[in-house]
């Protein structure tokens, strides 16, 4: 890099360098900010199980695997309060078909100074899926639909694509 | 060449020295990764500070009621006003709105006003109704228009609740549910 110039220039060049270091000694160290604020908004929801093996033609059972974020809750299938958005999977008719869907039994919590119990998952549960595939490789698509909370407050319901990869044979 | 680089190393040392120093002493804010908005490994309580409106005039509005009678913020000056943002789906929300309902009582003589402005998406007019009666408040529960939430600089998170003083200020701003006592400490601030 410094080929064909003249000692002067390196110099020059040596001297700007080393003042460019010498000035992040004395600067302020960089400040990290990480609330600067991701546009992405937090799914609370994740679906651990990507794909399934079975046995081709045959009706099986088959777990789905979900997550949801340590320190919150979703509803469960079945909450206490009709008002409350119930955790729901459905997916998009094709070539595995859905014989039937099971939900884990929630858990009751209490939100302090209520009375009151909410029927939740929390931490990891799975759904049980009924279904026939055809052999070969095949992929399900839908959705669960479901609402988050913590023990202090609630964000809106959301829905998380549910994409699933069955080989049958 | 020897000597710009040591220079460079001896750079980064220092600078990484300085920002795990600054991070013990609690003036960098680690954030939880794809962390909401305004939201912190600790807990929600506060809004980010580009969102805060306390210590600002409270952003006016003309909403309507379940009635479908017109209320505005104007309505009310002169009073001191809580707005509780809140949904058919918070059950924090609904734990706290009985309070609300107690202290438009308590505090009936200094004139305080509790308006329920709805954040629902997807539930209708009626859904929202029958979770207001539930609850049992009785004092206005508006429906939102397009413009609220952005003039209030609301988040991913309810419930939300602006505490303005008679001047029409925001005093306090807190984002999810609280104690009755912590809930009424703020309603004496506008109130006294």
């Amino acid at each position: 890099m410094m080929q064909g110039l003249g000692i002067k220039e390196q110099g020059l060049g040596v001297a700007m360098l080393v003042a460019l270091m010498m000035g992040s000694l004395v600067t302020p160290a960089q400040e990290i900010r990480l609330d600067g604020v991701s546009p992405v908004k937090k799914p609370h929801l994740v679906l651990l199980t990507d794909g399934v093996d079975v046995k081709a033609g045959a009706e099986q059972t088959v777990e789905l695997r979900f997550r949801v974020d340590a320190g919150y809750h979703i509803n469960s299938h079945s909450p206490m309060d009709d008002l409350l958005i119930p955790t729901t999977l459905k997916f998009v008719p094709g070539m595995v078909k859905v014989a039937g869907t099971e939900y884990p039994q929630g858990e009751i919590i209490k939100l302090t100074g209520s009375g009151e119990g909410l029927d939740v998952y929390q931490g990891d549960f799975k759904v049980l899926v009924k279904l026939v595939a055809p052999r070969g490789f095949s992929t399900m698509t839908g959705t669960v639909r479901y609402q988050a909370c913590d023990s202090a407050s609630c964000f809106p319901p959301k829905t998380l694509a549910v994409r699933l990869a069955v080989t049958a044979k | 060449m020897f000597v710009v680089v040591a220079l460079m190393v001896l750079a980064g040392v220092h600078n990484l020295r300085e920002r795990r120093t600054k991070l013990q002493q609690g003036q960098i804010v680690m954030m939880k990764d794809n962390a909401a908005k305004g939201e912190t490994i600790a807990s929600l309580g506060s809004p980010a500070p580009e969102d805060d409106l306390r210590g600002k005039a409270a952003p006016g509005f003309t909403l309507v009621d379940l009635a479908g009678k017109k209320v505005s913020l104007a309505d009310y000056k002169g009073k001191p006003v809580v707005i509780d943002f809140w949904a058919t789906y918070c059950a924090p929300c609904k734990l706290e709105m009985p309070w609300f309902e107690e202290f438009t009582a308590k505090y009936k003589s200094q004139g305080l006003v509790v308006l329920g402005v709805d954040q629902d998406d997807s539930a209708g007019k009626e859904e929202i109704a029958l979770a207001a009666k539930r609850t049992g408040v009785t004092y206005p529960i508006l429906l939102p228009d397009k413009k609220i939430s952005g003039n209030y600089k609301l988040g991913d998170y309810l419930p939300q609740t602006f505490f303005i003083d008679k001047n029409g200020n925001v005093v306090e701003e807190v984002i999810g549910g609280r104690s009755k006592d912590e809930i009424e400490a703020d309603v004496k601030k506008i109130t006294e």
